[in-house]
Formats: structure tokens, sequence, C-alpha cells
């Protein structure tokens, strides 16, 4: 919250992809007016105040050849923890979150993405969550992809 | 062999770049490459889609982006088309994808929307409501986030 707007206008232009050159970095500083030094430091204090969760390639996990699911769950709320502990314990399991429908309440309630290294696997962790928790799992791939993006508005200009 | 150091190369990377002036020389230091071998084959990878973007995730509750309403919407498949490129316009719809239905679930299109507040969120399922003529809709809200890594390999 306490970002200045050096910092913002950084973080900005961070979220498309950094030059690749001698100096990136150089570059980056060019473009915004500002100094290499300070851009490296302002870098490194939003990495270190964890503004900045990496700067580093995003992968295409299915170009890689992995197998990537969204997986959604109905859990009562006295199993929600454990049910939650046993998804997080993949270490394809990139985002788990509790969510509730506001205009309409759905009964799938712990929605969760899992990647692993081929179809089979994939398949094999969300049987094996099924038996250990003993709820039933949604699998929801993607089969048509129109945005997949992420970058936020942090700096609006004027 | 290819495949091998491309492999080498994101997982050396995928924890972060050097943050040095010279990031792409400090890599390939380190790898035993030349620094225009490290460029050349990150700049491959951008093409060829094995990397998506190199550059920052950002931790977005932490600048204040708070509110993450994943939209499920029930679109007539002769629609979808159409109506996920109207939804994939808007700057806070941030993933845009067609899943599939089952029986009890019919929900095809999925938008992930992030916005400083619900009601900027809202304002923008209101815009796409109005655009696209849709009308069946559940706005999820996250509640608890129990995890959120970004993918490695």
């Amino acid at each position: 919250m306490a970002l200045s707007e050096i910092e913002k206008k950084i973080l900005q232009r961070l979220q498309s992809n950094l030059p690749l050159t001698h100096r990136p970095f150089l570059d980056i500083a060019n473009e915004l007016d500002l100094d290499e030094d300070l851009v490296i430091e302002k870098i490194k204090a939003m990495v270190e105040g964890k503004y900045v969760r990496r700067l580093a390639p995003i992968i295409n996990t299915q170009a890689v050849g992995n197998s990537a699911t969204l997986a959604a769950m109905q859990v009562p709320d006295d199993r929600i923890e454990d049910v939650a502990e046993v998804i997080n314990g993949y270490s394809g399991v990139s985002h788990n979150y509790l969510r509730k429908g506001k205009n309409r309440e759905l009964p799938l309630n712990i929605w969760f993405t899992m990647s692993a290294p081929s179809q089979e696997e994939l398949e094999g962790n969300i049987k094996e969550i099924e038996d250990r928790t003993g709820f039933d799992v949604r699998m929801l791939p993607t089969t048509k992809k129109y945005k997949i993006g992420v970058k936020f508005k942090i700096y609006r200009k004027g | 062999m290819t495949e091998d150091l491309d492999i080498k190369l994101i997982k050396y990377t995928q924890e972060g770049l050097p943050l040095t002036k010279t990031p792409y020389k400090d890599i390939a230091d380190g790898l035993g490459m030349t620094e225009e071998e490290v460029i050349d084959r990150l700049k491959a990878l951008l093409e060829n889609g094995k990397i998506r973007r190199l550059a920052a995730s950002i931790a977005h509750r932490k600048i204040g982006i708070n509110s993450n309403a994943m939209t499920v919407w029930k679109v007539p498949s002769e629609k979808v088309d159409e109506c996920g490129k109207i939804m994939a316009a808007f700057e806070e719809v941030t993933h845009c994808y067609e899943r599939p239905t089952f029986p009890g679930w019919e929900y095809n299109v999925f938008t992930m929307i992030h916005g400083y507040t619900d009601e900027e969120c809202e304002n923008v399922i209101k815009s796409i409501k109005e655009k696209t003529g849709l009308d069946d809709y559940v706005m999820l809200y996250s509640e608890r986030e129990f995890k959120k890594v970004g993918v490695r390999i």
C-alpha cells in the first residue's frame, strides 16, 4: 500500500516483458526517465517487501508438456481446513481458494488449479484427493482460452 | 539436447532473475553459457510460447487489489466466441476461459476479474452484461486463500 509513484511506475512497466538486452534495467530506466541504479534498487526493495513475488520467466505449463486443470469440490464447513491441507500438499497445486457465490449460492466451494507432468499423473492426483478426503473432485480443464494476462492497473498516467 | 538446455535455463531462473546490471550475463556465467545464448534462448522460448512472459508476478492483494471475483457465465454455445472476446477486452478481466459443463453445472465461461474494490469488479460485470446480453452468471468471491504460488517446473 505504501508504494511511491516511482515504484508504481516501475512495477507497471515490469508487468510487461523485460528487454532481452545486455542492460535491461538501463533500458527500462531510460524508458521511464529514471536512473539504472535506482531502478534496480527499487525492484530489490519491492521483491524484499513482497510486492513482487518474482521477476522471472512465467511458464506456460501446457507448452512445456504439462497437463493442467481447474478443479472444484463441495466440502462441508467442518471439513474445509483438512481438505484444503490435503490439496495444498501437492506441489502441482498453484492456487487454492475457498469461494462463495455472491448473487447466488453454489454448492462448489473449494476451487484449486493443479498441473502435473502428464494427464495420467494429473488424473491420478485428483483421484488420490478424492480417496483421501472422501469428496468428489470436478475437473474443469480449459477448452478454449480467450485471455490470460494478469497485468494489473497499478500506475495510471495523469 | 536443446530441450534440456531450455529446461535448465527455466529452472535456473524461475525463482527470479539476478537483480544486477547484466542479469543475462550473470545467468550465462552460472550455467556456463554465453550471454548471447541465454538471450537467444529466452527469445525463442517467448516466441514458441513455452514462456508466457518474462516479467514481474505481483502480489496484487499487497498493492491494494483486494477484490477477486471469479465470475462464471452460462453462454449459449454459438455465442461463446463472441462473448469470450468481449469479456477478454476488459482490462480488469485477467483470465477468460471456456470450460466443460456437466449435469448440475451449466456455467461454461469463466472470467477472473480483479479490482481494488468489489464495486469495481461489479461495474465490470455490469458492463459485460450490457455488452453481451448475458444474464445468467455467478460471482464467486474468494473468502480464503489457501495457496497461491506461481507455476514452476
